[in-house]
This record gives C-alpha cells, sequence and structure tokens, in this order.
C-alpha cells in the first residue's frame, strides 16, 4: 500500500474524503482539517510513546508526519512499540516503523527523517514543520530546541511516559489564536424581550435555559421592533439568570416588539504560551487528579531529576533499585525541597519501564494536542502535564529481583510490575465485548501486556459488524483490503501478529451477545472467564452484558467516547453499583405536534424529512409485500393497527393505481409528492389556523416558537427542489425495481409538465357511518370502506412471487439517494417555515444520529481503562483503590472518582446489595417458594416475575392460583410464557414482590430457580 | 423491548398497584407473558365530548425507560386536537418534561386530562384544534361522535366492572386521612424502592370503608376524586397541560400534575391533604362544566 501513496503535492487541501473522515469531521470541522491538511508534524523519539502519537496524528489526517528516531531497535522497545516485530531489532526505529504507520491512512505520507545511532536532533533539522513533538528527550536538549521554535512561529511539545507516570509540556508560541475553546455547538434561542437600557435586559422564551456564561458573544436575526439587533457586532453577555441577561446599551434602539432569535458567536482566544526555559521556574500545572493536588509540583522536579541523573550517570534508575532512587530524591530535592519523597522513590523505581496503558493515555492525549496546535480547535493544555497512576502498582509490591529485566518483550512492565505479576496477566482470561474503535485499542494494549498470552490465558472477543471505510479512520487495526471482513477476526489477527505469543490465544466470534445466544455465552464460557471488558456503541448491549456479569459475578470494565469526551467505570462484584445502576440522561425529544405542524429548527424539519423517508420509501413496499406475502395478512394484522383504512389506501396506491412502470412516471410522482409535501398541506394547515388566528387567550397563534408557514411554488430552477425531485424519484423507481437517473435535464422536463392538482381545503371530518350499530372495538366502524378498498387489491396469487423494494436507510452510501432525499426534504420543509436550510454533511448526522468520534479520545480512554484491569488482575478490592474516569480532551479535563458503593438494602436483619440472590435448587414448585419466604423469612410473596413473564400474583384469581401453585418451576415458566425453555438453560432469573408481616413491601434480591 | 431487572421490579410494583388501586376512570391491562405489554383504558371523562368512550393508550418501554420515557400512542380513534390520526399524543409530560419518576400511572392520568383540557395551541390534529379556537359546540359535536362511532363498546370494558361514580361523588366531601396518600402514590409512581410512600400504601387501603372485600375492584370514592381536585387547585387556566409550545403568552409555565412535588414526597403528602376541600372540587365541576 505504502507504494501507491499519493506524494503531498497531489493533496487538493480543499477536498476532505467524507467517507473516510465522517465521525471525525463531526468532531473537528471542515475549517479544522484543512488547517490540519497544511501542516507538516514532527516526532522525534519512535518508541512507544512516539508511534501513539504518530498514530493518532496520521488517522486525523494532516500533511504530512515525520519521524526522527536513529537508534536501533532493541526487545524492550516492544513493551509498547506496537509496529514494531522481533525481526525488526537491531533496524533503525524510524526506518522500521514509518511503512507501517504509512498505511493507517492513505492521505498522509510518512517520512523517516534519517539520521545515524547516537546522533540527536538539532535545530537546523526541524526547519519547515509547524509542529514539533519531542518524545523522552534530555531536557537540555529540549531547551534548545524550544528556544528555537518559540522564537520562529513552530508550535512545540515534549512529553515523556516512565512506568506509570506520563508528563507533557506544550508551548504554542507567545501568541497563539485559539478560534474555538470548547468544541460545543454554539447556543441558540428565541427571545421573548428585550429592554431599552444601558445595560439592556434580553428575555429568552422560558423553553430552555439559555446556557451562556458570562463573557460570551451573541448575536441576533429576527427580532421585530429593536432592529438594529439583527446581524449585529457581537456583543458580550453578563448573565443574570437562567432565562435572562444584558448585552450593554440599547437605549438609543428601536422599542422591540416581538420575536428574535439570539445566536452565540465564537470569539477566538489568544493565549500566551511560556517558553520552556520559563516554565521550569514557573510552571502552569494543568490538574489531571484533584485527588493529587500536590503531585504536579512532586513530579515537575521529578522528571527534571530523571533527566539529569541519565545526564550524570548515562542511564535511567534500575527497576525497584534504593540507591538510584535515593540518587535521584537528592537531585529533586535540589529543584524543590517540598517533593513527596515516596513518589519520587517510585518514579525512581519505576523509570525505566515503559507500560502501554500509560503509553495509550499520553499518546492520546498529547496527540490531539498536536491537532489543536495546527488547527487552532479546542483549547490547548496551558502548560504543563503531569499524570500518573500508582494505585495501578499490586498490592503486594515485587521485590528488586523481580523486577530484572530478562531480555524479553515484556521487560518494560516486568521493570513496574516484577515477573510474577507478568504471569499474572499472561495466565488472565478476559472476554472483550466488542472490536470497533474501543475494541481495537484495547486489543492492542492487551497484545503489548501479554494479556492472556500464557498457557492459561486467552482473549474472547467478538463483533457481528464488518469493516466499513469509516472505520478506517480510527479503528486502527483494519486497512482498506479488510473491508468488508468480519471485525473481530481481522482485528485478533492483526494484534497477535504484532504480539505473536497471542497466537492461539485469542479467539474471535460473530454471535453478538444477547439473550438469544446465551448457549454460546452461557454458564460454561462465564466459568472459563475471569472478566468481561464491553467495548459496545450502545445501551442496550452494554446493559446486558452488565446483566450478566452480575450474574455471573464477574468484573466489568466498561467505557465509552463521544467525541473529545470521554468516560471508563469500573464494575467488581459485591463492592461496586452495576453499570445500570444509574443511567445517563437521554436526550429529549421533541414533541411531536413540533415536527408535525410547528417546526422551528432544522433538527425538527430533518426529523420530519427522516419520518417522511420511512413513510414514503420503506413502509408502504414493506406493507405490499406483507400483503402479498402473509395469508390474511387484511383480516389479521391490519384489523389491529387501528390504522387499518390508511393503510389498505397505502397498498391499493402503492400496488394498484398508482404503480409506475417507467421512471418518468416516477419523476410525476416526486413532482405531486412535493406538491402534497410543500404546498398543499402547508395551504392545508394555514386554511385550519390562518396567520391571524387568535388563541383562546387572544394572543396571535403564530407566535413565539410557532412560526406560520408559506407554501413552495415548484420552480425546477430552484436546485432545493430539484434535489428533491431526483432523490424521490429514484428512492421510488428503487422500490419498483426500476433504473434510476440522475441528469438534471430529464427531471426539469418532466416535472414541468406535469399538471398539478388545484389545492382544495379539505373542510370537515369525514365520518363514515354505518347504518349498523356502532362496532364495539376501535378502529372497526370503517369496515364499509374497507371491504370497498379490498376488492381493489389484486389477490396476492395472481402476483405470485412479485414484491416491492422497500428502501433499507443506509446513511453512508453517498450514491443511494437517501441522504440526499432527508436533506432536500428536510430543506424545502425549513424553507416553507424560514429556518435556515443545513447542508448534506450536518443533515446526515442528525438524521444518522452520528456519534462524532475520534482516534485521540478512544486512545486514552481505553488507556484509562487498562490501567483499571491492572488493578482487577490483582485482585484488588477496595473502593479507593478503583477510579471512575471522565476526560474531554477539547477543553481539556480529566476528572477522577472512586466507583459509587453497591447500594446497601435490607430485609429483616440481613444486608444486601444488587450481587446478592436467593437461590432454589432441584426445579422446585412455585408453592415451594412461597412456603419457603413464609416460612424463613415471614414474608408474603405479592407476585413473581421471570423474564417479562408474570408468573403469579395476589389478584391472579383464585382458579389461576391453584392451578399455577403446585406447578414445576419450569413448567410454570413454560406455561405462562407460552414458549418452551430451550435446553441449555439451566437455571430461571426470577424476581418477586414481597411483605412483611405489616403489609410493608420488602425488597429482597432476585432469586436464581435451578431447574 | 427489554428493560433493566431493577426497572421491571418497579413495573410490577406499578401494575400491582394500578390493579388494585386505580385511579378514577383509569384501569390497565396487562398480559401475563409479557409485563412490558400494557394497554391502559382512560374511560371519558363526564361532562366532556369523550364521555361513554374508552380510549385505549398502548406503551412501548425501550431500555432507556425509566430515564426516557416509554412510547405512547392512542390505539382508539379520537377527535382530539393534541391525538394525531396515528394515535400519537402531543403532550410534554411523554417528551420534553419527563421525568424518570413517573410511570404508567401519571401518564394514563396526564392524557385524561388532556381529554378534560385539549389544548389547541399545540394541535397535533389542527382541524380540531382549529374548531375548537372557532366553534367550540360543533368540535364537540363532532368528537362525540367520533366517540361514539370508535371508542364506545356496547359493554363498557369488564376491568371497568367497579362500584357506581355516585359513591365516588358522595364521598368526596368527606375526606379520609387514607385518600391524600394514596392520590399522591398515584400522581408520583414510586421512583426508588426505598420511597416511604410505596410502603405506606397497603396498610392504607384495607381499612378504608368503602374498600370491597374481593380486592379485584379497585378504587374506593376518595381515591378516585383526589388527583383531580388536586389538579385543579393549581390549574385554573383553561389548558393546563403544558404541551408543547403551550409556554407562550398568558398560561405559560404550567406544569403537569405533581412535577413540582416530584422530588420531595413527604412534602407532596402534605400539599395533597390541604387540597382536600370542597372548592378544588367545585372549581373542577365548574370547569367541567365549561367544556
Amino acid at each position: 500500500m505504502a507504494a501507491n501513496l499519493p506524494s503531498a503535492m497531489d493533496i487538493d487541501e480543499t477536498a476532505i474524503d467524507e467517507g473516510l473522515y465522517s465521525r471525525q469531521l463531526y468532531v473537528l470541522g471542515h475549517e479544522a482539517m484543512k488547517r490540519m491538511a497544511a501542516s507538516n508534524i514532527l516526532i522525534v523519539g519512535a518508541q512507544g510513546l512516539g508511534v501513539e502519537i504518530a498514530k493518532n496524528v496520521c488517522l486525523a489526517g494532516v500533511k504530512s508526519v515525520t519521524i526522527y528516531d536513529p537508534e536501533p531497535v532493541k526487545i524492550q522497545d516492544l513493551s509498547t512499540q506496537f509496529f514494531l516485530r522481533e525481526e525488526d531489532i537491531g533496524k533503525s526505529r524510524a526506518a522500521a516503523t514509518v511503512l507501517r504507520l504509512a498505511e493507517l491512512n492513505a492521505y498522509v505520507p510518512v517520512r523517516d527523517l534519517g539520521g545515524k545511532p547516537g546522533q540527536e536532533i538539532t535545530v537546523d533539522m526541524i526547519q519547515g514543520f509547524q509542529v514539533v513533538v519531542l518524545c523522552g528527550v534530555p531536557i537540555a536538549k529540549q531547551l534548545e530546541v524550544n528556544d528555537w521554535t518559540h522564537k520562529n512561529g513552530v508550535h512545540f511539545i515534549a512529553a515523556e511516559t516512565r512506568g506509570l507516570f506520563g508528563s507533557a509540556f506544550n508551548d504554542f508560541g507567545p501568541k497563539f489564536t485559539c478560534v474555538d475553546p470548547t468544541g460545543e455547538q454554539p447556543l441558540s434561542g428565541m427571545i421573548v424581550s428585550v429592554e431599552k437600557d444601558n445595560e439592556g435586559l434580553v428575555t429568552t422564551l422560558d423553553e430552555t435555559r439559555h446556557g451562556l456564561e458570562d463573557g460570551d458573544f451573541v448575536t441576533f436575526t429576527e427580532v421585530q421592533g429593536m432592529d438594529e439587533l439583527n446581524g449585529c457586532e457581537p456583543r458580550k453577555v453578563s448573565v443574570k439568570g437562567p432565562y435572562t441577561f444584558t448585552i450593554g446599551d440599547t437605549s438609543n434602539f428601536g422599542e422591540y416588539k416581538r420575536g428574535g432569535i439570539f445566536t452565540q458567536i465564537k470569539m477566538p482566544k489568544i493565549i500566551e504560551f511560556k517558553s520552556l526555559r520559563e516554565s521550569l521556574n514557573a510552571p502552569e500545572y494543568f490538574v489531571t487528579d484533584f485527588a493529587k493536588w500536590d503531585r504536579p509540583a512532586t513530579l515537575h522536579a521529578g522528571f527534571q531529576a530523571l533527566s539529569e541523573f541519565r545526564v550524570q550517570n548515562g542511564r535511567l534508575p534500575r527497576p525497584r533499585n534504593a540507591q538510584d532512587a535515593s540518587t535521584l530524591v537528592a537531585l529533586a530535592k535540589k529543584l524543590e525541597q517540598e517533593v513527596d519523597e515516596k513518589i519520587i522513590t517510585e518514579l525512581a523505581y519505576q523509570a525505566s519501564g515503559d507500560l502501554s496503558p500509560i503509553v495509550a493515555v499520553m499518546g492520546g492525549f498529547v496527540a490531539q494536542e498536536v491537532l489543536k496546535a495546527c488547527s487552532a480547535k479546542f483549547h490547548p493544555m496551558v502548560q504543563n502535564m503531569y499524570f500518573d497512576s500508582l494505585e495501578s502498582l499490586p498490592v503486594t509490591l515485587p521485590t528488586e529481583e523481580d523486577c530484572q529485566s530478562v531480555g524479553s518483550r515484556y521487560d518494560g512492565q516486568v521493570a513496574v510490575f516484577g515477573k510474577a505479576f507478568q504471569h499474572k496477566i499472561a495466565n488472565f482470561r478476559e472476554f472483550l465485548v466488542g472490536s470497533g474503535a474501543i475494541g481495537c485499542e484495547m486489543l492492542k494494549n492487551w497484545s503489548m501486556m501479554g494479556l492472556g498470552a500464557g498457557p492459561k490465558g486467552v482473549i474472547h472477543v467478538t463483533d457481528l459488524d464488518t469493516i466499513e471505510k469509516s472505520n478506517l479512520n480510527r479503528q486502527f487495526l483494519f486497512r482498506a483490503k479488510d473491508l468488508g471482513k468480519f471485525k473481530a477476526e481481522v482485528a485478533a489477527a492483526a494484534v497477535a501478529n504484532m504480539n505473536p505469543d497471542l497466537k492461539g490465544h485469542i479467539l474471535s466470534k460473530q454471535e453478538p451477545v444477547g439473550p438469544d445466544t446465551e448457549n454460546v455465552y452461557g454458564d460454561e464460557f462465564f466459568d472459563s472467564i475471569d472478566g468481561v471488558t464491553n467495548a459496545l456503541d450502545n445501551v442496550k448491549a452494554r446493559q446486558y452484558m452488565d446483566q450478566r456479569c452480575v450474574f455471573y459475578l464477574k468484573p466489568l470494565l466498561e467505557s465509552g467516547t463521544l467525541g473529545t469526551k470521554g468516560n471508563t467505570q469500573v464494575v467488581v462484584p459485591h463492592l461496586t453499583e452495576s453499570y445500570s445502576s444509574s443511567q445517563d440522561p437521554p436526550e429529549k425529544e421533541t414533541p411531536s405536534c413540533t415536527v408535525k405542524n410547528f417546526p422551528n429548527a432544522i433538527q425538527h424539519t430533518i426529523e420530519w424529512s427522516r419520518q417522511e423517508f420511512d413513510n414514503l420509501f420503506v413502509k408502504p413496499p414493506q406493507a405490499v409485500n406483507s400483503y402479498l406475502s402473509e395469508p390474511n395478512y387484511l383480516e389479521s394484522a391490519l384489523k389491529y393497527s387501528g390504522q387499518q383504512k390508511e393503510q389498505l389506501e397505502q397498498i391499493v396506491s402503492f400496488l394498484v393505481t398508482d404503480k409506475p412502470l417507467t421512471f418518468e412516471e416516477c419523476i410525476v410522482w416526486a413532482r405531486l409528492q412535493f406538491e402534497e409535501k410543500f404546498n398543499h398541506n402547508i395551504q392545508q394547515l394555514l386554511f385550519s389556523l390562518p396567520k391571524d388566528a387568535v388563541t383562546s387567550t387572544g394572543q396571535p397563534f403564530w407566535s413565539g416558537p410557532k412560526r406560520a408557514p408559506d407554501p413552495l411554488i415548484f420552480n425546477s430552477n430552484d436546485p432545493q427542489h430539484l434535489a428533491f425531485i431526483v432523490a424521490a424519484a429514484n428512492l421510488h423507481a428503487f422500490n419498483y425495481g426500476l433504473r434510476g437517473e440522475t441528469d438534471p435535464a430529464l427531471f426539469k422536463k418532466v416535472a414541468d409538465s406535469v399538471v398539478v392538482p388545484e389545492f382544495t381545503p379539505k373542510s370537515g371530518v369525514k365520518v363514515q357511518v354505518n347504518d349498523n350499530d356502532p362496532a364495539p372495538e376501535a378502529g372497526g366502524g370503517d369496515s364499509g370502506d374497507v371491504s370497498d378498498l379490498a376488492k381493489k387489491l389484486p389477490t396476492p396469487s395472481s402476483l405470485a412471487g412479485y414484491r416491492l423494494n422497500p428502501v433499507e436507510f443506509e446513511k453512508d452510501d453517498d450514491a443511494n439517494h437517501h441522504i440526499d432525499f432527508i436533506t432536500a426534504a428536510s430543506n424545502l420543509r425549513a424553507m416553507n417555515y424560514n429556518i435556515p436550510i443545513a447542508d448534506r454533511h450536518t443533515t446526515k448526522q442528525i438524521a444518522g444520529k452520528i456519534i462524532p468520534a475520534i482516534a485521540t479520545t478512544t486512545s486514552l480512554v481505553v488507556g484509562l481503562v487498562c490501567l483499571e484491569l491492572y488493578k482487577l488482575i490483582d485482585g484488588k478490592n477496595k473502593l479507593e483503590d478503583f477510579k471512575n474516569g471522565f476526560v474531554n480532551l477539547a477543553l481539556p479535563f480529566f476528572g477522577f472518582s472512586e466507583p459509587i458503593a453497591a447500594q446497601k438494602n435490607k430485609y429483616g436483619t440481613t444486608d444486601w446489595t444488587l450481587w446478592d440472590r436467593f437461590e432454589f435448587n432441584g426445579n422446585p414448585t412455585l408453592k415451594e417458594i412461597v412456603d419457603w419466604f413464609k416460612k424463613e423469612l415471614n414474608l408474603e410473596v405479592g407476585m413473581v416475575s421471570q423474564g417479562v413473564s408474570m408468573l403469579w400474583s395476589s389478584f391472579i384469581g383464585k382458579k389461576k392460583s391453584e392451578e399455577r401453585l403446585p406447578m414445576k418451576f419450569s413448567k410454570l415458566v413454560e406455561h405462562v410464557s407460552k414458549k418452551p425453555i430451550p435446553p441449555h438453560v439451566k437455571h430461571l432469573i426470577v424476581e418477586v414482590m414481597v411483605a412483611d408481616e405489616n403489609d410493608e413491601d420488602v425488597e429482597v434480591p432476585f432469586l436464581v430457580v435451578r431447574i | 423491548m427489554s428493560v433493566r431487572p431493577a426497572v421491571l421490579r418497579r413495573l410490577m410494583r406499578e401494575l400491582t398497584e394500578l390493579k388494585t388501586n386505580p385511579p378514577e376512570g383509569i384501569r390497565v391491562v396487562t398480559n401475563e407473558d409479557n409485563m412490558l405489554d400494557v394497554t391502559g383504558i382512560i374511560q371519558g371523562p363526564e361532562g366532556t365530548p369523550y364521555a361513554g368512550g374508552y380510549f385505549k393508550v398502548k406503551f412501548n418501554f425501550t431500555e432507556e425507560f425509566p430515564a426516557a420515557p416509554p412510547k405512547c400512542r392512542l390505539l382508539t380513534k379520537i377527535f382530539h386536537p393534541n391525538v394525531s390520526g396515528a394515535g400519537e399524543i402531543c403532550v410534554n409530560t411523554l417528551k420534553k418534561d419527563w421525568k424518570s419518576s413517573y410511570g404508567i400511572g401519571h401518564i394514563l392520568v396526564t392524557v385524561k386530562c388532556l381529554l378534560i383540557y385539549p389544548n389547541p395551541e399545540s394541535a397535533l390534529d389542527e382541524e380540531a384544534g382549529k374548531l375548537l379556537l372557532e366553534n367550540y359546540e360543533s368540535y364537540c359535536e363532532r368528537a362525540k361522535l367520533i366517540t361514539s362511532v370508535h371508542a364506545t363498546p356496547k359493554v363498557p370494558p369488564p376491568e371497568f366492572a367497579t362500584p357506581s361514580s355516585s359513591a365516588a361523588e358522595a364521598s368526596t366531601t368527606t375526606p379520609s386521612s387514607s385518600a391524600p396518600t394514596i392520590s399522591t402514590t398515584i400522581v408520583h409512581p414510586p421512583s426508588l424502592p426505598t420511597n416511604p410512600i410505596v410502603k405506606a400504601l397497603p396498610s392504607m387501603t384495607s381499612p378504608h370503608p368503602l374498600q370491597s372485600s374481593n380486592g379485584f375492584s379497585p378504587v374506593s370514592a376518595t381515591e378516585k376524586e383526589k388527583p383531580q381536585s388536586k389538579e385543579k387547585e393549581r390549574h385554573v387556566s383553561p389548558s393546563p397541560l403544558s404541551t408543547a409550545d403551550s409556554n407562550v403568552g398568558e398560561a405559560v409555565n404550567v406544569t403537569t400534575p405533581g412535577t413540582t412535588s416530584a422530588p420531595a414526597p413527604a412534602k407532596a403528602i402534605k400539599r395533597a391533604a390541604g387540597t382536600t376541600s370542597a372548592t378544588g372540587v367545585e372549581k373542577r365541576k365548574k370547569a367541567l362544566k365549561r367544556l
């Protein structure tokens, strides 16, 4: 692949491959990515940290990446450098690495800056780069380079990882302009009043809080009366309340009448970076863990001391060597009297160590800083960052002897944790659920750690997905040649290649986890693993795995990312709460009347458009196919839908009256749809609710968030109009298996020739009342109508084998007209309501519910997860040993908290948590269980359920009760659920509701009934 | 459809409660082999064009429940400005004003209120909205017609085989100590297993004089009246339900029943107790007459 790389010159800086960068574009935006595409990056040092940064920067897409590291590869480098192999030992690190880096992104050329072993980087070598990153370079050399970069407008980053410690330093120059310090969408909202005052008070519509902060800037549109505000220069905000803010002097403006929208304007922020020389004496710390408030100062001295130690001794302190450690403490104390000696001692002990998770955390973080430097997007870290995860050390610390290098690829990890712990890591058995972005990074770390590589060790990985183009931007184990293959298989093979010790120890599956695969992931499977790591992209599967881990008492590592934000959670049996104990607040849905009649934002028109997509191209063909293939479809399924008549009309229309035979007829159909959706329906709404309508309180009906629409008059020369016709006609043609067209001339010609019906307002609702008595059940009232309609349909047998093609929504295929239709329809509706239209890219994100994603965040979050994994492998069991993490690389922000303890409940005098359960063996009868609760706990059972089946309850009735109480449990479950219990099921999870002797409800654990 | 075990437990609790002590004019139909298959039935409130009808509300719980509201749809055809032809219901309780402490009972009470106080300002069925604004009588006429054709069965659903409503009228003025607590619970379904109200409930029901003995006929009269009178206390405007967009103009900021007291159950009890006065009932009767 490397041979086909376009050279740097070939790249059109304005064209961004949206297919590849899709998810990342939603994080960074086009502007930032264009600036990145003009930046050349130099990374000095190609050990673990250097290659992690380079990997993330290559994936993100910059003009070029250059690597400098002429030193020969050593076996120890393989502890973290995932792009080096044993056969590379002795070659130049840079040379061995660049070819594999270059495979990551065809748009990013990767070069080796050359040099000879022993030759250090010099200032003359760094000309021509916009960003220079020094990894693990001594401070004297850092100063030499930074002195030059600070003066010459080159962005400088120095970073280092030592054992469980990491450091980073940023100097983006004396005047760095950051264009978007938060990365959040500009706020916007409707206003209801502006005072004329020297501190003009703006009041917003009290639907939602305005969300602004002091110092933010806003401008306005659509203000009536105080017209001066419309399109005004950004005005500085002073917040007065959740629905009010002031905007400075408005006393000379017109009188506010009504309406208006405020929009936040992001103002660039100038950041003054100090040089490294200045920063060494006057550091400005970026805090990564507020529980370790005094650690940055200690580590600031510690890392300088470490550099000094290297200069004096020509090597790093030896693993857990007391003499070297005391030398380092002395050096550190010279710089800073107050250092925490214990921390410095650990830094000395671990200095020669190198851990993949720490490299991942620092590499993800620094790579984002590189992107900030060249894109000006997001707020850079100012200015010194120190990070450690000392909590990951085992409870029983290794001895000096245990940490000695053995000449293996795990030496970097052994230096920190010792050989005994390495043995534990190697024989651990973990289940990785998902092999997407998080999964790939996880496997990379695990392969470097040697997780599961021992005789008893194993990694199970499952993912049902196959590889798509938009994955390649961050799921770095996949290449273009892997498109269409199973993710789990390709990822497993890729990491077994990175560390051949994993061969035979990493087993991939395609079966997704869920109730249907409990024969695969059942008792035996869970008995054979030590823990589960989720790498999932949906809440449902996360909740399911959580439930399974609670049942089987397995620790669970959970994580997720959203753009630059990420979080990690560790769930430990009998200790912490579980994943499902807390829920994220879901996004608030838009009320249906807003979508149907009163849109006021592009989100509303996109949601409408997405529904129309289903209503036009998915549901009708499905209904037709059901009619053709399911016996008695009209009599059975339709009858109970409550929508019988409407659905039947639709089937008649799609199968008989409006069935197209040529593509031209599809164009005609599309033209008529245009008329109906964007003209007649709007006219009908205005007929019902005229623009001058008033509410019951006499207010204008069309005011505030309700924008009065205007019908559109079709004009084939308007590209938005024509875009709708093109997309709708093609999708309609797809339904009927007709070949599509894209020539605009054809669409214009046909569309302009269509005679559209005049609008006649529908007045009064047609209610068909039969002579018969009112039907007893809903939906039955139109039976006369319905049978007339049904007569128009050909019998299914007369059309044997004939089927329509329902469209399956696929957002990532740019040629399928799906997003084109949704964009066109949404924009036409936006034009109806005078809402600013949105481009295809924006529409695609909202309609496709695309989660923004970037490799840097994933890399960091997965590093944090693996730092918790060390603790689980060690078997730690105290709450304070663990950390849940929250990060946002844009701000940047790190936050850690202790996991929340499992909530203690009580029945009688017994405490219990979600991890407890009652076990019943030998397939007891329901009565035996009920009696047991009465006899042993003096609790009255009020309801019994299994899964979603309600097996028994106090209001079930005497007959049913007498029938069910004596049933064996398995029999009872089959009786109520009306489904046989699959043979692999050996136990049932049962919930009961019980009350005590005072008739008060008592919470009790769930029941496991073995059958 | 899948929900977490803790949520299933909560549903079990609520369904039991709704089966044994349903709010006035509200019943639930459950399905033994699928607890998540829940249908509510709302009796068309007297004094509205929906009287005589029974309206089915279908619940669909997602894995995000109770953080996100269940999806609800009216299965019974109805002529109402806030219900679309497909049965979608436009009320903020089911969208942006949703709180995870709400449950099935709360939703059904809210929808019932919507039948009493339609909100033309956030019309889903613009035709019904227009009529309601312009010509109240023909709105009523049409709504009655649709009710009689689509919603009025020959015999009421078996779930409504309960004591007559005359008993209810009689007892509203003689509040019993147990009534306020029960009404509060109906409005705020238990969110936490430890909610003290939940524990208090069963003991409250049995000593009530009107409680039927078989355990199947649910509500006593006082309990039936409570949610209504309480709402009336706070919502004097003609459109008390915070449907979307309703916070423009005067009828701003009206919260759905119980939203303000949701976080503090103890307080709610007191407040509910305080509203057990004849004035609440009076106001409600007037409101109903207007309809």
